[in-house]
């Protein structure tokens, strides 16, 4: 008699209905279990997924092309000259491109009436970014003005610290890439809902307006944001620009996992001069709130792993019982002619069934949890906010996710009960004889 | 010789701690095809010891043991379970069904093990069967649906689904009332004559040992003697010993 006999599963399906109380309660405690799996699993991908984007749309594409100008060996630009040169190779070369945007980069203090503070600047070409106005929510005013060279993009916070609104003029003031210290006069044309972190220390305005604070020419830009259509090529992508820029004679930095942002010491200490290009990709630039993601992981799995062990045991433990009750219908089975791997076959068939109703179960209770939970639109905690890029808790568990908990699951509920089953597979034909139980 | 069970010189010992049982000691027995054998005793004589044995669910300490031809000493687990499944029926004293099956499934049972037939080869003999043991409208009841008497039916049926050479049964009739536990054995011995299967069982019952052919008499974990059902019955009358071996056990 082996695994697939019907009559195994029959006895497995009819024993676990026998003691449906038992069962129920096994099954809740592994539902539940289970039902955290995907919860968790939904909010490390709804979390995950919404920091993707918000922070691919604004300060990174998906794959990046950088770089830094030395005029001299000690000061270095963030900028890559010759741009529109690079975005042709761009387009002719990457076959899964969605589309490519330039981006200006810069780091000023920004002054009102009231205060002043030091910020990022993205110098933004709003026409050509449709990803860009999708992320963004606005509080008051229009992504129009910044179609204006002096129209300026705040969050709410930086508009709260400035006391400004609307229509209210403010000034950058910034060295220039040449060494001199240059100031313009810029308008808030509109302001945006915080987006975690970025909302604290970014803003952006166009990028013409960016250009003429920092005196570059048009050849010149921050970075040339790349999306593509397929996620999963992104490595792919940054090795053929690699090569592509390299064969039309760009020089390249060597590759280096961190956003741009880290990387001035090293580069100011390099001897060369002139422009060096650097290709990065979305999760190195965001590499500095990966780590939250990181940890939230690390968590969720530690508590996923430590409530599988705990029902694990548990499991175990009633099996244990179930078999010491059922020693004598065991005995009588080994007695008529069934041999031990098949009395281990038919309870490794009812601890699977039991993992498979019980994840079953955990799967639905999980999804309608998934829903809730997003629909309420729980506000995060102001320190996750920041990191998550996203106010809300935003749950999404994917197919993926499901069925790798339904199988994963109901996989460690059919090992443990290995335990007990080779307990039951060696009961000895004779249990059968007793006469009592 | 073509016995069917075949046992030279047997010794059982249990150990209980330090001290050793002696549950059988020196026990010679041939059975003959076809023979309806009853093991009589005084309780603690060794009949559930030696039937044990016999059944390939336990092992003689010293001494041969054979069945169907074969030393069940040289046997491999594996290979006295597939004995027990080709050569052997049990009937048990508490009936032993497993209760989440139905009654055709319990006497279906031997037969998946067996994977010789096919689902309807299968159902025309459990169905055959369970007309013989006057259950074939029963056939959807699970076990505690039913009386004693006809759960040992179902036993019966169990046993024989797989036409063995042999069918062991230890006090099949201890959990039944007199009438019923004769009805059982009436079934068993109808079904020796009609098909010609060995059976072996054990009773405190004079009543019930009176259908058997012979009598093994067993006392202190020795054959006494190979007698006829008659004279057994007056040997235990006249010791007066089955009211008091019913009593304890
Ligand atoms: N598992 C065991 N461990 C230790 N001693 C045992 C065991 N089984 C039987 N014995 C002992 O072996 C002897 C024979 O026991 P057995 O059960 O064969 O007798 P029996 O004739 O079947 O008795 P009863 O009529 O009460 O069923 C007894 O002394 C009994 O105590
Ligand atoms: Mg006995």
């Amino acid at each position: 008699m082996t695994i697939f006999d019907p009559m195994l599963w029959l006895i497995a399906i009819r024993s676990l209905f026998q003691h449906r109380v038992r069962t129920s309660l096994l099954g809740a405690a592994i539902a539940v279990v289970t039902a955290l799996l995907v919860s968790l699993a939904g909010i490390y991908v709804g979390m995950k997924t919404t920091l993707l984007v918000s922070a691919t749309t604004l300060m990174s594409g998906h794959v990046n092309v950088a770089g830094f100008y030395k005029s001299t060996a000690s000061s270095s630009a963030p900028v890559v000259t010759q741009y529109q040169k690079l975005r042709d190779i761009v387009q002719r070369d990457v076959k899964d491109l969605d589309y490519v945007v330039q981006r200006g980069r810069g780091w000023a203090k920004l002054i009102s009436d009231s205060g002043s503070m030091q910020v990022g600047i993205g110098g933004i070409d709003i026409v050509n970014e449709p990803g860009f106005v999708k992320v963004v929510q606005l509080k008051s005013g229009s992504l129009e003005g910044l179609k204006r060279p002096d129209g300026l993009l705040l969050f709410e916070e930086q508009a709260r610290k400035l006391d400004v609104k609307v229509g209210d003029r403010l000034t950058f003031s910034a060295p220039t890439f040449k060494g001199t210290n240059n100031t313009i006069d810029v308008t808030v044309v509109a302001i945006a809902a915080n987006i975690g972190m970025l909302s604290s220390w970014n803003t952006y305005m166009s990028d013409q307006g960016l250009r003429q604070l920092y005196q570059l020419n048009d050849e010149t830009t921050g970075a040339l944001q790349i999306y593509i259509k397929d996620l999963s090529k992104v490595r792919a992508v940054q090795e053929l620009l690699r090569k592509s820029f390299a064969a039309e004679g760009f020089e390249l930095l060597d590759n280096d996992p961190r956003p741009f942002f880290a990387k001035f010491d090293g580069v100011n200490r390099e001897s060369w001069t002139g422009q060096k290009l650097d290709i990065t990709n979305w999760e190195d630039e965001t590499s500095f709130v990966q780590w939250f993601v990181t940890i939230l992981t690390v968590a969720a799995t530690t508590v996923i792993f430590v409530l599988t062990v705990i029902i694990g045991v548990g499991i175990m433990n009633v099996m244990w019982i179930s078999i010491r009750e059922r020693t004598r219908e065991i005995g009588t089975l080994r007695a008529v002619g069934m041999q031990r791997r098949s009395v281990l076959a038919m309870f490794v068939t009812e601890g699977f069934l039991l993992g498979l109703m019980g994840t079953t179960a955990g799967v639905v209770v999980g999804g309608v949890l998934s829903v809730v939970l997003n629909n309420a639109a729980i506000k995060l905690p102001k320190g996750a906010q920041l990191v998550l890029m996203s106010e809300k808790l935003i749950v999404a568990p994917t197919a993926g996710w499901i069925v790798f908990a339904v199988l994963f699951i109901t996989g460690v509920i059919t090992l443990i009960s290995l335990i007990p089953s080779f307990l039951a597979a060696r009961l000895k034909p004779i249990s059968a004889m007793s006469h009592v139980g | 010789m073509n016995s069917i069970v075949s046992i030279r010189d047997v010794v059982k010992e249990y150990e209980l701690g330090t001290t050793v049982v002696q549950a059988l000691r020196g026990v010679n027995l041939d059975v003959q095809k076809g023979e309806f054998l009853s093991i009589a005793g005084p309780s603690g004589s060794g009949k559930t010891t030696l039937l044990n044995l016999i059944g390939c669910v336990d092992t003689a300490t010293r001494g041969v043991v054979q069945v169907a031809g074969r030393d069940t000493a040289r046997l491999t687990e594996r290979e006295l379970t597939d004995l027990r499944l080709n050569t052997i029926g049990f009937i048990f004293q508490s009936f032993n069904l497993v209760a989440v099956l139905n009654v055709f499934q319990n006497v279906e049972f031997p037969l998946l093990l067996q994977r010789k037939l096919g689902a309807k080869a299968r159902k025309e003999r459990v169905m055959s069967l369970l007309e013989q043991v006057g259950l074939h409208t029963h056939a959807r009841h699970r076990p505690s649906e039913l009386s004693g008497g006809q759960r040992q039916r179902v036993a019966v049926a169990r046993a024989l689904v797989t036409e063995p050479l042999l069918v062991l049964a230890d006090e099949p009739t201890a959990n039944l009332d007199s009438e019923t536990g004769n009805q059982i054995i009436d079934l068993m011995k109808e079904l020796n004559v009609k098909k010609g299967t060995t059976f072996i069982f054990s009773t405190h019952d004079h009543k019930v040992m009176q259908h058997a052919n012979a009598v093994i008499r067993l006392a202190d974990g020795k054959v006494l003697a190979r007698e006829s059902a008659k004279d057994a019955v007056a040997h235990a009358l006249s010791l007066g010993e089955a009211p008091t071996a019913e009593a304890r056990a």
